[in-house]
């Protein structure tokens, strides 16, 4: 067994689960989206990019490129957030919420990917 | 991604980590801290509050506490906050200074940039490996004439001392073994702008693993090469090496050229030597019997031509296995050998110095050379004197010995290399030039000195392309004639001559030496010429602007633009509708087409 895998997989996979869990629920709704989650999805993201970095094989140039979305369409959610409650004052109104529960959409499918590619990887490996 | 930019993300990944994580507890801490706003109600910091608080305090800014007063438990999340945030970046930063002063590090990225150097270079380049001193006299040759050349020398001194050399084009180098191939690679070994490689090292075997390497990774690349030693030559050469370059069998033939014909020698002098250095003077060698003073390889490669020409020859060499050597070959009347080093004048006399008509100083030591020619000199002042120097550092004192011709291995192998790639077709005019009588390097030389002034001549070739000598070419596929002479006017004034002389001709296979001015040009010819720079530019120019080669072969300037084309032609219709068709515009209907 690679601890150094076994680490980078954890961080991949909680990534997806978190943000799948930020993600479900009515899209407009404010409830349903807690905002600490969103939080723990950026984090763990920024943390499983920096596991990606240095790698010069192919394989892992396409995890980093899927993190680096992930994370740009998180942190625009992130600033959409903090933008609609504490500059503009309007509050997370329904259009405010479904753009980013949306971005939030669109980081979960890249950490889809993510996984998907980390998958095909791992059966690749014969040992 | 780079070698570089993926070691500094490898090495950033725990300061990265560490930073991310400390942040993240300090802003969940934050906001889960109760606190007190203005009114006195409880209140929570929102991520974003809590994100700009770690943010300033993290990095040492400090805006204070933003936007009520803390409270005491918020204060004393706020102390741990600064330990870990600020501890981590100092980390980060720490972490980053000990990368950037790493060696393997600094390595990577003077690789990096080498690379990167190579991969932009848009000319054709030449890889020189070894920059010795025949490496840096050819990089010296190359730049004048626009070729660029890449540098790599084992020697990191040599390397670092490369950005003070002052020549007029940017030329990257690189410090390494040149054996490894991949750093040849780097080094553009597989570039399609490499023309040529140069393994001009001190060590034999280096040099062929070069032209190893360059034959096998690039087939098509010329690659020219030095070989003191036979076997290497020969080795070298079987796999298809295009020069190789032996300064102890180059230095005999042209010792050989001396003897037979000074002129012929002195021809090969003003030809190969650096362009626009003083000329050098014409040598005499007297008749008479010889005295070679070390008889190793170079001694024996000397004797060989003394005798081809029937000179009496006096050997001197401390080795008795030499003895044995010269014995078995040469044990007529004229030839002797004694035993002894030479720079005795006891072994001198006895050798006959006084009588001698030539000494050569062939030891491998330079000391001993020099000592052998001082001594000789004193016993005998008119002395031919042939001297050996064995490294560049001694030069000034071989020079100040005044010897008739001085042996310099690395110099006569960059002469060779030298020629070789500035202009090929001069090493067939002087080996066709070596098949002429001793009368005709005379009038060759008689011929150039009244052209050329007091220093060496540039050496130029046109090939009469469509793609070097543009308008020429153009001019001589329309049918016009133009002989060999009508490029000698000036294009500035044509009724003066730009100084320079033709030395040879090559149409297909035929070679003509010393062609005259009347001789009509052919498109396809290749043309050698010497001559001064400022007769290479004008030259160059002629052949290759059309309005330059209308005026010097008396035709009127053409008009260059539409409009003025139109014009010129109507013009020109009328004008010949009034005058008589002459027979020397002959050449007028090719004329028109072409304007």
């Amino acid at each position: 067994m690679n601890r150094e895998k076994v680490v980078f997989s954890f961080f991949m996979i909680l990534a997806l689960t978190l943000n799948f869990g930020f993600f479900t629920g009515d899209v407009a709704n404010p409830d349903h989206h807690n905002v600490y989650e969103l939080y723990a999805v950026i984090v763990v993201n920024l943390i499983a990019t920096i596991l990606k970095f240095g790698d010069r094989s192919q394989m892992g140039a396409m995890l980093l490129a899927t993190s680096l979305v992930a994370v740009v369409q998180l942190i625009s959610a992130s600033i959409v957030w903090a933008y609609a409650v504490h500059v503009s004052q309007v509050g997370l109104s329904p259009a405010v919420m479904s753009t980013i529960v949306s971005l939030s959409g669109g980081a979960m499918l890249a950490n889809i990917i993510s996984v998907i590619l980390l998958m095909i990887e791992t059966t690749m490996m014969r040992h | 991604m780079s070698i570089v930019t993926s070691l500094i993300l490898r090495q950033m990944r725990a300061p990265f980590i560490t930073l991310i994580i400390g942040y993240s507890i300090a802003v969940l801490g934050l906001v889960l801290t109760p606190g007190v706003d203005d009114q006195g109600n409880v209140w929570y910091m929102s991520i974003f509050d809590a994100f700009y608080f770690v943010s300033y305090t993290a990095t040492t800014i400090g805006f204070g506490e933003i936007p009520y007063p803390l409270s005491n438990a918020q204060r004393m999340w706020a102390l741990i906050t600064i330990y870990t945030t600020v501890t981590s970046w100092f980390y980060a930063l720490g972490k980053t200074i000990t990368l950037v002063q790493d060696p393997m590090f600094r390595e990577a990225l003077k690789k990096n940039t080498f690379a990167k150097d190579i991969k932009k270079l848009n000319d054709k380049f030449i890889l020189i490996c070894g920059y010795g001193e025949t490496g840096t006299a050819l990089a010296h040759a190359l730049t004048e004439r626009q070729i660029q050349p890449v540098i790599v020398e084992l020697n990191s001194e040599k390397i670092k001392a490369l950005p003070l050399a002052s020549f007029p084009m940017f030329v990257p180098g690189i410090q390494g073994d040149a054996r490894d191939p991949e750093l040849l690679r780097l080094a553009g070994l597989q570039h399609k702008r490499c023309a040529a490689v140069i393994a001009v090292t001190a060590s034999d075997e280096t040099n062929l693993k070069i032209a190893l390497a360059a034959k096998l990774l690039n087939p098509k690349l010329c690659v020219a090469s030095r070989a003191e030693h036979e076997e290497y030559e020969e080795n070298m050469f079987s796999f298809g090496t295009d020069y190789v370059v032996n300064p102890y069998e180059s230095f005999a033939n042209i010792f050989s050229m001396a003897l037979h014909s000074p002129s012929l020698y002195l021809l090969y002098d003003w030809l190969t030597g650096v362009p626009n250095t003083r000329l050098s003077n014409p040598i005499y060698v007297k008749e008479g019997h010889w005295i070679i003073c070390g008889y190793g390889r170079f001694g024996q490669d000397l004797h060989k031509h003394l005798a081809k020409h029937n000179i009496p020859v006096t050997a001197i060499d401390p080795s008795l296995e030499m003895r044995e050597e010269f014995t078995s070959k040469y044990d007529n009347k004229n030839n002797d050998f004694i035993l002894g080093t030479g720079f005795d004048a006891h072994t001198l006399t006895l050798a006959g110095v006084e009588k001698a008509a030539g000494l050569i100083s062939g030891t491998d030591n330079d000391s001993n050379n020099l000592s052998i020619i001082m001594t000789a000199r004193e016993i005998n002042r008119d002395l031919f004197i042939v001297a050996r120097q064995n490294r560049q550092s001694n030069e000034r004192l071989f020079k100040a010995t005044k010897a008739n011709i001085l042996m310099q291995p690395s110099e006569i192998i960059a002469r060779k290399i030298r020629t070789l790639l500035t202009a090929p077709l001069m090493i067939a005019f002087l080996n066709k030039a070596r098949t002429q009588d001793p009368e005709w390097a005379n009038v060759a030389i008689s011929r150039m000195s009244g052209v050329i002034g007091d220093n060496r001549p540039n050496i130029w070739t046109i090939n009469v392309t469509d793609t070097e000598a543009r308008a020429l070419h153009k001019v001589l596929t329309l049918g016009r004639s133009i002989r060999l002479g009508n490029l000698f006017q000036d294009p500035r004034l044509r009724d003066r001559k730009l100084q320079c002389v033709a030395l040879m001709l090559k149409r297909s296979n035929r070679l003509l030496l010393m062609p005259t001015d009347d001789i009509v040009i052919k498109p396809g010819d290749q043309l050698l010429y010497c001559g001064t720079p400022v007769a290479e530019r004008s030259m160059k120019w002629t052949i290759n602007d059309i309005h330059s080669l209308n005026y010097i072969m008396t035709f009127e300037a053409s008009p260059d633009s539409f409009i003025w084309r139109k014009i010129y032609m109507v013009m020109k219709r009328k004008e010949r509708r009034n005058r008589p068709r002459n027979k020397l515009y002959i050449d007028s209907e090719s004329n028109d087409q072409d304007a």
